[in-house]
């Protein structure tokens, strides 16, 4: 009856981590993380350097090996898959350092973002759409590495909005940029929640995550030590902790 | 800026349409020696073709493709043996078969590694090859093999013409218009980011480097029927290869129109050393001079000296870190 129950949880949430493990060697960088995520829900992931935040990201993406634990996506098991099937299954992600097609435009950028989603017909007006959200048909034609750092994460979070995914990993999609890219930006994700996604987001820029959040996972060593709303995660101790090493 | 796009793509056609009536009817004016030196031209411009697609579209150095030059020139040599007496023509497909055949089974476990490994792996595999044609007696051995001879330049001449083109429209379609061309760019440039997109790249690179040996062997097939005599150094031989390499570097790596502009200058410079000092190997540091001038002073090819050629020098960088 109880496994009953929880099966039905899963189907119902876009994503569900269960117990994720990944040791480097002697070293333990995701001890058993266990997460679900609603439909429509923004969560942001925040804590330390090395916590594990995107390596956290790296297993559920498919992109490292889990020692332990499982991940559903919509309700389907997607552990041990390669990347691209995992992607495939819905996921979307970007990286912390920006990690576009240097060579091709922006507009190709986002075109090649749409060969494996969607109908491909419509993919060249799909990212006029998506250039125009994101404030960079100026710079259509451009390489991408002739892009500035802000306009580079812009671009890549255009590439994750071509696919139309249901989960949507962000890191740090936001650090160093230009507040007028970050409005942009937080406009964006807003837009493409409540077009259905649901978002997993590492960030350290605390307004940001008390703007979009709608809860907070706070991860230390491996571990989550607390989860909550913006306000309730501030107040607590064990965040302290981790942050400071002490409390204060 | 629309008007500037369609003057430069109305130029470009006129460019083209001027190139493709000067080619066809060329052989009626020139000499037979300057028509095999033309036909070279063509041979070369469609190998380096071939080899771009796996080195500028994809990212990876093969120094193996001589492997399949070498097959498509066996499989056409041996089945026009007297014994067999199979058509010229009937063979190509045949050894477009067994080219692609085999850089399946090659790339499945060799494109799965990264930079200076596949670099080795392929050569290591093309140099296999020619032993193997070295010591079997199907392949004539060391002696080599003499194919039944047609001696008609013209034939040659528009065989290569005919084929040149057809690879380099169909690539050129292939790779800048359609969904695969994207998928090459995209795990060219990042591969972690391509599969994060939900492309197979295992499968797209096998792919690619299927596309490139079956065209590669294609040439190999008409190289041997043209030459009549074969034998393992000379349609297996590593030069091949560097001749690819260079040529697509010195033209434009991973640009359409790149290869044909540096398969030519090459080849021009080949001939004339060739026709000047004779039979010598001054032609080998003369290739390693032009690798080092273009890695300092021409990243991005002849191509980018002409009006429209590409900006950046990315690819060139890129294809370096990795080795």
């Amino acid at each position: 009856m109880h496994a009953d129950t929880a099966r039905q949880t899963i189907s119902r949430s876009p994503l569900v981590l269960e117990g994720l493990v990944k040791n480097f060697g002697g070293v333990t960088a995701v001890a058993g993380v266990d997460l679900e995520v609603a439909s429509r829900e923004v969560v942001g992931v925040i804590g330390p350097n090395g916590s594990g935040k995107s390596t956290l990201f790296n297993l559920i993406a498919g992109m490292l090996p889990m020692d332990e634990g499982r991940v559903w996506l919509d309700g389907k098991e997607v552990t041990g898959q390669p990347a691209w099937r995992i992607a495939r299954a819905g996921l979307a992600r970007t990286f912390q350092i920006p990690s576009l097609f240097d060579n091709i435009s922006v507009h190709d950028n986002l075109m090649a973002a749409a060969v494996e989603s969607g109908d491909w017909k419509r993919a060249p007006h799909r990212a006029k759409e998506t250039m125009e959200m994101l404030e960079i048909s100026h710079v259509a034609d451009n390489l991408a590495s002739e892009l500035s750092g802000g306009q580079q994460k812009l671009l890549e979070f255009g590439r994750v909005c071509m696919r139309d995914p249901s989960v949507i990993l962000l890191d740090e999609a936001t650090a160093g940029v230009h507040p007028n890219i970050r409005r942009i930006m937080l406009e964006a994700i807003r837009r493409v929640r409540d077009s259905g996604a649901t978002f997993l987001v590492i960030e350290h820029d605390m307004e940001m995550v008390r703007e979009i959040c709608d809860r907070i996972v706070v991860m230390d060593a491996g571990q989550v030590v607390a989860e909550g709303s913006f306000d309730e995660i501030a107040d607590n101790i064990e965040v302290q902790k981790a942050y400071l090493g002490r409390q204060v | 800026m629309v008007s500037k796009l369609s003057r430069s793509r109305f130029s470009g056609v006129l460019a083209s349409f001027v190139g493709l009536v000067i080619l066809a009817v060329l052989p009626g004016f020139v000499d037979p020696y300057s028509l095999r030196i033309v036909t070279g031209v063509l041979m070369w411009a469609g190998l380096a073709c071939a080899w771009n697609i796996v080195g500028g579209y994809a990212g990876y150095i093969s120094f193996g493709h001589s492997a399949f030059f070498g097959i498509g020139a066996y499989v056409t040599g041996i089945l026009m043996q007297r014994d067999l007496g199979i058509p010229f023509l009937a063979t190509l497909p045949l050894g477009i078969l067994v080219a692609v055949g085999v850089a399946a089974a090659i790339g499945g476990p060799t494109m799965r590694l990264r930079g200076a490994y596949f670099a080795i792996a392929t050569w290591a595999f093309a140099e296999m090859l020619m032993q193997v044609a070295i010591i079997l007696d199907i392949t004539g051995g060391t002696a080599g093999l003499s194919l039944p001879a047609y001696l008609n330049e013209f034939f040659f001449y528009y065989t290569m013409l005919v084929v040149a083109l057809l690879a380099y429209l169909g690539t050129w379609y292939l790779l800048e218009r359609t969904r695969f061309g994207f998928r090459l760019k995209a795990l060219r440039d990042h591969e972690p980011a391509a599969e994060a997109m939900g492309i197979h790249t295992t499968l797209v690179k096998v792919q690619a480097f299927a596309l490139s040996a079956g065209i590669t062997s294609l040439f190999g097939s008409i190289y041997a029927y043209w030459v009549t005599f074969i034998d393992p150094r000379s349609v297996m031989g590593p030069e091949i290869t560097d001749q690819m390499v260079v040529m697509v570097l010195l033209g434009g790596l991973g640009t359409v129109w790149g290869p044909a502009l540096g398969a030519t200058v090459l080849w021009l410079i080949n001939r004339y050393i060739w026709s000047e000092l004779g039979d010598t190997t001054i032609y080998l540091p003369i290739l390693g001079l032009i690798i080092a001038m273009i890695v300092l002073f021409l990243p991005n090819g002849l191509i980018s000296l002409l009006p429209g050629g590409r900006r950046g020098g990315g690819l060139m960088g890129r294809l370096l870190r990795k080795l």
